[in-house]
């Protein structure tokens, strides 16, 4: 939005910016939808990469030593009964050493020992350097069933809540928002076939609590201007704009803030130190705080724009919105400007309520008065 | 105002310093999770049919078992039916599933002989015989339990040794109380198939001794449960499924005794018969009489065998307290239908693992609030010293309760917990992005900034609460539902947004207002705030 330049820079920082957020909404929402469809496509098509948690499986994780690789990784395997064609054998490095994963599916306790001795024994370690990682097929179906169980619930507790504090239009923009997020969250992880961990699962949650936290942020801003709006004949896409403009700095500052631990995470906790259970952890993260922060303002606060305008209050004041410099007076100001409250009591003449308006805005257009210092 | 004000952040920080201080010198830490310390973790559930005495039960025997290993700080958690053990420093896969695998089993063995341990309690045992018809008791003081304390009935000898008795006061041929007619089940498919046939108890003294205090079929040595006595035990003729899951603590004939009725059939009562009545005539298998009631190893108690045959229930007497009564009783409901846990899932994570993780996490979270700090103080100049301050202070708070309840009720930061806490640090900043955001918009409109922190805060003040509590909801439905990291990631979230919310109140508000109150700060340019649109950004 802002090019870069000095000046519109300037204007983000003293909170001056004029985007026309309703304006642009269909370009936002194609981009959303292009981005759904894609990620529901890939889901369809390449599924999720789900990890031992959720599918059971063993896993064995053993030094990379100079008489250990992953082809007699794959022949210990063999000499243990099993098809390494269907293992999943991993090499990972960290910055300390080098383990070599071997991942199958829910074996018996015995094979799980008689695989760490053998393994032990090619990579010359003792038993006890070699991890084992085993869930059973039918745990990690509970998991998963929880997981969903707490996720709906979850979902009906914040629209009740949202419905009450705020109203239930926002609810539903909010719960949009956030499913945009989480399907777009999950779409990247379809797509790029990254195994889905318990980690993983903390991390779409978080991105659903961070989604809605973002939301509720812009939302408290608009139900702010509704009331400070309310005398006035504003169209509702005029206080959902300014009303974004104005929490703007904070979302992209909250965003920068929010998104610097992570990236440290990402990028040195698991690239330079090679924490690999970060990863993973760290990338859900990023794109969901990224899809977190653009929707609250480009998918969320539009989308209540829409549904507020079915109101009967705001069903008549549907018509151009304001934009460019009339709309930066309004978002510094906090207030509608003169020519705005004329030109729409005259857009609207011949209603009957054209003259109270004015008034009503005549009372609202004062600043209010700079209160001297006391002196105490 | 002023007063007030001043108090609460003197209040907050002085509160905070002194829990800092008290946790320090009682010597508390953080105890890391598995993951980042290393060892085993076993997830068990419970399979079939059990009842919930039987889960407790063996939980509790977990416990014991691991706490008699010595593993220092181990996490037995149940998380709905399941039971997630973790045991940090111990590495040795096998042992810690064989550590876990109970079952709150009962298995009923005959008494070969029995010594008191206790230095005091010198006096050989002799078992007089009982007989059906009167309660007989021992006549040497040497208890079969010791009992501090425990007010003597009646009939005073009868106190010292526990005894087995039907439920009706008669001692033979009772009729089976109707509620034990009533209650007993057909159904129930016979038990202890796996134990010996009785025949084969005659030579006890051939038994070899087994050092597996848990196998059925073998001669084992255990101590009863306050250590005062020690037994050789023969081969289990039954488990606890012989009865029927309805034990209770009661007084019977004047003191606390355990009531409990038989299951009918091969499964129950007759084989439960089988054994008492070798133990009443006190042939080879049970010379002392005796019969041992034995969970997990230990003898809960061993009371003398008063009749050879039992028909509906059994009342086991002795110099009860009511909560040993009691205790025997849970005993013996979980020892009707035992629960079967299965491993459902095991974690090895190798200590160097965890180690790097630790640090990585610790460099990287630190780093990321470092940089966060520097964007804060870039942006908001002067004001970055509330955010600092706020930091320190929500810092100080979760190192105070993390470290208290680690050390009260083994709470562990697990890695995806830390990964929480420096997530929640953007929470945290957000609180401060909303704050000054709005505090600028106020100055913007003129007012003073006295007015501004006071107007903006209270504004503040209402989106950080609904955003919280959205945040809050989202912990706390998760933390009760879910299970393994994501529950720990939600107890650490929730934690750190309540210490939001705590700091926000108690910290920032004051620290703020005073600020705008002092004159030295009041300057706007000290707070990156400048109104003319012309000025340099």
């Amino acid at each position: 939005m802002t090019t870069g330049n000095r000046s519109s820079l300037g204007r983000l920082f003293h909170g001056e910016t004029a985007v026309d957020f309703y304006g642009r909404r269909r370009r936002g929402f194609t981009v959303s939808l292009v981005l759904l469809v894609l990620s529901v496509v890939s889901l369809f098509a390449r599924g999720l990469d789900l990890g031992l948690d959720f599918e059971g499986g063993v896993a064995w994780q053993v030094p990379a030593t100079a008489s250990m690789d992953a082809d007699i990784a794959r022949d210990v395997l063999r000499e243990n009964g099993l098809d390494p064609a269907n293992a999943k054998i991993q090499k990972l490095s960290n910055a300390s050493e080098e383990t070599i994963r071997v991942q199958v599916a829910d074996q018996p306790a015995d094979v799980v020992d008689a695989v760490q001795k053998s393994l032990a024994e090619a990579a010359s370690v003792s038993s006890e350097d070699v991890s084992v990682t085993s869930v059973s097929s039918s745990w990690g179906r509970a998991i998963t069933e929880k997981a969903i169980r707490a996720l709906v619930i979850f979902l009906v507790l914040v629209t009740i809540y949202i419905s009450w504090r705020f109203e239930w239009r926002m609810a539903v923009a909010a719960i949009a928002a956030m499913a945009h997020d989480v399907v777009i969250s999950v779409g990247v992880y379809s797509v790029l076939q990254f195994e889905v961990t318990p980690a993983t699962v903390v991390a779409f949650l978080t991105i659903l609590g961070y989604s809605l936290y973002d939301t509720i942020v812009v939302f408290d801003k608009v139900q702010d201007n509704v009331k400070s709006f309310s005398g006035t004949r504003m169209p509702i896409a005029d206080i959902v704009n300014v009303s974004t403009n104005q929490v703007l700095m904070r979302s992209i500052n909250t965003s920068v803030s929010s998104l610097l631990p992570v990236l440290s995470l990402l990028i040195l906790g698991s690239g330079v130190f090679g924490a690999v259970t970060l990863r993973e952890f760290a990338i859900a993260l990023l794109v969901g705080m990224l899809t977190g922060a653009y929707s609250s303002l480009i998918v969320a606060t539009p989308l209540v724009a829409l549904l507020k305008q079915r109101e009967t209050k705001y069903a008549s004041l549907v018509g151009p919105h304001s934009t460019g410099d009339t709309l930066r007076a309004m978002v510094v100001s906090g207030l509608p400007t003169g020519v705005r409250a004329t030109r729409r009591a005259e857009a609207t003449d011949g209603g009957p309520s054209s003259g109270g308006s004015d008034s009503a805005t005549a009372v609202l257009t004062h600043p209010p008065r700079p209160r001297k210092k006391r002196r105490r | 105002m002023t007063r007030r004000l001043l108090g609460s952040l003197i209040g907050v920080v002085a509160v905070v310093l002194l829990a800092v201080v008290g946790n320090l010198s009682a010597g508390n830490e953080i105890a890391l999770g598995l993951d980042l310390q290393g060892g085993v973790s076993v997830t068990q559930e419970p399979v079939g049919e059990y009842n919930s005495e039987s889960l407790d039960v063996a939980v509790e025997r977990i416990r014991e078992r691991v706490d008699a290993l010595g593993v220092s700080e181990p996490e037995i958690i149940r998380q709905g039916d399941a039971v997630v053990v973790n045991l940090p420093g111990v590495d040795n896969q096998d042992e810690a599933i064989r550590l876990v695998q109970v079952t709150g089993a009962v298995l009923l063995r005959p008494v070969v002989s029995a010594s008191p341990i206790s230095p005091g309690a010198g006096v050989p045992e002799t078992e007089a015989p009982a007989t059906g018809s009167a309660p007989e008791t021992t006549a040497a003081p040497g208890p079969s339990r010791s009992i501090p304390g425990a007010t003597t009935p009646d009939t005073a000898p009868e106190a010292t040794s526990e005894t087995l008795a039907t439920d009706s006061a008669s001692p033979s041929d009772a009729e089976p109380v109707d509620s034990v007619a009533d209650t007993a089940d057909d159904s129930v498919p016979p038990t202890g198939s796996d134990l010996p046939p009785a025949s084969e108890f005659a030579d006890v003294a051939a038994q070899p001794i087994s050092s597996d205090p848990n196998d059925p079929t073998a001669s084992v040595i255990v101590q009863n449960i306050d250590g005062t006595e020690i037994y050789q035990l023969g081969p289990a003729f039954a488990t606890g499924e012989v009865f029927n899951s309805d034990a209770t603590a009661d007084i019977i004939q004047g003191g606390w005794g355990v009531r409990v009725t038989l299951k009918r059939g091969s499964g129950g009562e007759d084989l439960w018969n089988i054994g008492a009545s070798q133990c009443f005539s006190g042939t080879g298998s049970c010379p002392t009489r005796r019969m041992a009631i034995v969970l997990d190893g230990v003898v809960q108690s061993a009371p003398t065998v008063n009749q050879p045959s039992f028909s509906g229930g059994v009342d086991i007497t002795g110099n009860f307290k009511e909560s040993e009564a009691k205790d025997l009783a849970r005993v013996l409901k979980s020892g009707a239908l035992p629960v079967r846990l299965e491993v459902q899932a095991v974690q090895t994570v190798s200590p160097t693992l965890g180690e790097d993780s630790l640090r990585a996490t610790l460099v990287a979270g630190l780093i990321g609030i470092a940089l966060v700090l520097l964007f804060m103080i870039l942006y908001y100049r002067t004001l970055a010293i509330v955010v600092v301050g706020g930091l320190v202070v929500s810092g100080g708070i979760l190192w105070n309760v993390i470290t208290f309840l680690s050390a009260s009720s083994g709470l562990a930061l697990s890695l995806a917990g830390a990964a929480g806490i420096i997530v929640s640090v953007g929470i945290t900043i957000d609180s401060y992005v909303v704050f000054f955001e709005k505090l600028k918009d106020e100055v913007k409109a003129g007012r003073t900034l006295r007015n501004s922190a006071e107007r903006g805060f209270k504004s503040t003040w209402r989106t950080i609460v609904a955003a919280d509590t959205v945040s809050l909801l989202a912990a706390f439905t998760l933390w009760y539902l879910t299970v393994g990291s994501v529950r720990g990631f939600a107890f650490f979230l929730g934690l750190a947004t309540l210490t939001d919310l705590v700091v926000a109140w108690f910290f920032t508000r004051p620290a703020m207002m005073l600020l705008a109150r002092s004159g030295r700060v009041g300057r706007r340019g000290a707070f990156g705030i400048k109104v003319a649109p012309g000025g340099a950004s």
